[in-house]
């Protein structure tokens, strides 16, 4: 089944000269990981806001086409029903906090929409779980690291459990370290977790070997969606839109051109390490 | 250091936080004339406490660092300093506050006291080699896209004429090829103005890309000092700091059993290597 469609979807803000979505499409299945990349001002923000409905319950402006979740047109449901839905992470960690410590800040949301006792404390000990937080919930979410608080944001989001989480470059803000535990718990999400998970990425390196689907935002469009390795096998495709492949993946492509190489793009450093080895040491010997 | 000549000096340098947190820990390093440097390390490494101590923001507690002959401890110093050493905030939007591109960049000129008749030569002299065109001299800041915003911010640096000049994350939440046109401004910057230019960055590929020299930094120590290449090429070393090297450079460093550098640094330069050894 399908988790999201979006047709033909053309939007522009008020008081913009011009579209900032012309003709999107874009189908995605529920429970895979799509990853959207694409150089700044692509469109991918209003993307995954027309998807989470932002757009066009949120924000004023001129549509055509339309997004479906779940079937339904986004247009059509109300704001709760979509909340519930979709949980949407942004890239500043900052943005979403309301409460004093960690814990009331991931409770808050589940109060909110009525949820036993009993409930909230099974959602709270997962998500403190997926997120892996469970130091940092008698902290104020303000004295926090900024890949500490991503953490909570994505947790709070967790436990109320969207069968759609999208993260709009849930890392752009975050030091190396920060950034590395974020794709972390997106692992742990990916083999844990039945969600359809919608990342806008930069980092294409740590993003590609999660991702079931990569889809490439350009000028307003979705321009390419493939499988990772497929998508990457075009090179200068993608060069011409700025985008580069992880560096072990350029390396298989060149050996490829050059014919020493004829197996499958490798994504990530073991599949490079055991691909380059059985090239090197049949050389050695 | 690399450059002919000393520019900043610095020798035992601690400083150490109102609140008593130590930031830095006696750091000697020489920066010179026409140099391009990379800071790394993760945050609270002291990066950017070292950038504000070698632009007189901050006095060191303990140690000394002389910009051009110029002791930052004297008092009343740093207006002086601010003229030999720029720093440009990682978020432009802390540092514009003017109203127009014109008052952004004349602000630093001013605020030193140069005549009103040399604040408009250095204004259209900054907002040339920024790339800044007259038509938007009267716009807000504020109103521009953040690479231009970036570029209003570098101006009003130059127009205090700074030898050096320490970017704080050019490119963090830029895409590649913003990142690209910033950087490559930068290096422009030293290639034909002869600044010396200081980055503090978390993206490796930008520092390998346009950094000959790294300073990798960690709990307030400087850790590796050196010609980037040597630095990248020391991954258990820099493993204290929690950067990586690329990713291109790490597959060399675990392939060292076949032969492999350690110290590979791009793309290309493996494809050589490759190419060397299956040809044979």
């Amino acid at each position: 089944m399908l988790a999201v469609s979006v047709k033909n979807l053309s939007w522009k803000y008020e008081h913009a000269t011009e579209f900032a979505l012309k003709g999107a499409n874009l189908d995605i299945e529920e429970g895979s990981f799509v990853a959207i990349v694409g150089p700044n001002e692509a469109g991918k923000t209003t993307l995954v806001s027309a998807i989470q409905g932002l757009i066009p319950h949120s924000f004023n402006g001129v549509i055509r086409g339309y997004v479906e979740v779940f079937g339904e047109k986004v247009a059509e449901k109300s704001s709760l029903e979509l909340a519930q839905e979709v949980g949407l992470v942004f890239s500043d960690p900052e943005a979403q906090f309301t409460a004093m410590t960690v814990q009331e800040e991931l409770v808050f949301g589940m109060e909110n929409i009525g949820l036993t006792v009993e409930e909230i404390d099974e959602r709270l000990h997962w998500a403190v779980e997926m997120a892996d937080i469970a130091d940092l919930l008698d902290k104020s979410p303000f004295d926090i690291s900024g890949g500490q608080k991503q953490r909570v944001n994505i947790a709070a989001i967790l436990a109320m459990r969207p069968p759609i989480l999208i993260l709009d470059e849930p890392t752009s803000m975050l030091d190396p370290l920060g950034k590395d535990f974020i794709f972390d718990v997106l692992t742990t999400l990916r083999e844990q977790v039945a969600m359809t998970l919608i990342v806008v990425e930069h980092n294409i390196e740590q993003i590609a070997p999660l991702a079931d689907q990569i889809a490439l935002v350009y000028d307003g469009q979705v321009v390419k969606v493939a499988e990772p390795r497929e998508f990457f096998a075009d090179s200068g495709f993608l060069s011409e839109r700025h985008v580069e492949p992880p560096e072990v993946t350029a390396l298989a492509h060149w050996l490829r051109e050059q014919r020493y190489y004829n197996g499958p793009l490798p994504l990530k450093m073991d599949e490079a390490l055991s691909i380059s080895r059985d090239l090197l040491k049949r050389e050695v010997k | 250091m690399s450059g002919e000549e000393v520019l900043i000096q610095v020798s035992k340098l601690n400083y150490v936080y109102p609140d008593g947190t130590v930031a830095l820990r006696d750091i000697d390093m020489e920066i010179g004339t026409r140099e391009f440097i990379a800071f790394i390390g993760q945050n609270g490494s002291g990066k950017t406490t070292l950038s504000k101590c070698l632009n007189g923001l901050f006095a060191p507690t303990s140690g000394s660092v002389i910009v051009e002959g110029l002791d930052t401890r004297s008092k009343g110093i740093i207006k002086k300093i601010v003229t030999k050493v720029g720093y440009v905030f990682q978020n432009p939007d802390h540092q514009l506050f003017n109203s127009s591109v014109w008052d952004e960049i004349a602000y630093g000129p001013r605020n030193i006291g140069v005549p009103e008749n040399e604040v408009e030569e250095r204004v259209r002299e900054a907002a040339t080699v920024a790339g800044i065109h007259e038509e938007i001299f009267q716009e807000h800041p504020f109103f521009l896209n953040k690479g231009l915003r970036q570029r209003v911010a570098i101006a009003s640096i130059l127009a205090l004429r700074p030898r050096t000049i320490i970017v704080d994350e050019p490119t963090t939440g830029q895409d590649r090829k913003q990142s690209v046109e910033i950087m490559n401004f930068l290096k422009k910057l030293r290639d034909e103005e002869d600044h010396t230019i200081i980055i503090i960055t978390h993206e490796m590929p930008i520092v390998v890309a346009y950094a000959e020299r790294t300073v990798a930094l960690c709990e307030g120590k400087i850790l590796l000092d050196g010609p980037t290449r040597e630095v990248f090429s020391q991954p258990n070393v820099l493993a204290k700091t929690f950067v990586q090297p690329r990713q291109i450079t790490r597959l060399g460093q675990q392939l060292g059993d076949l032969d492999l550098p350690p110290d590979v640094l791009t793309v290309p330069e493996m494809c050589e290597i490759f190419g060397e050894t299956l040809s044979r």
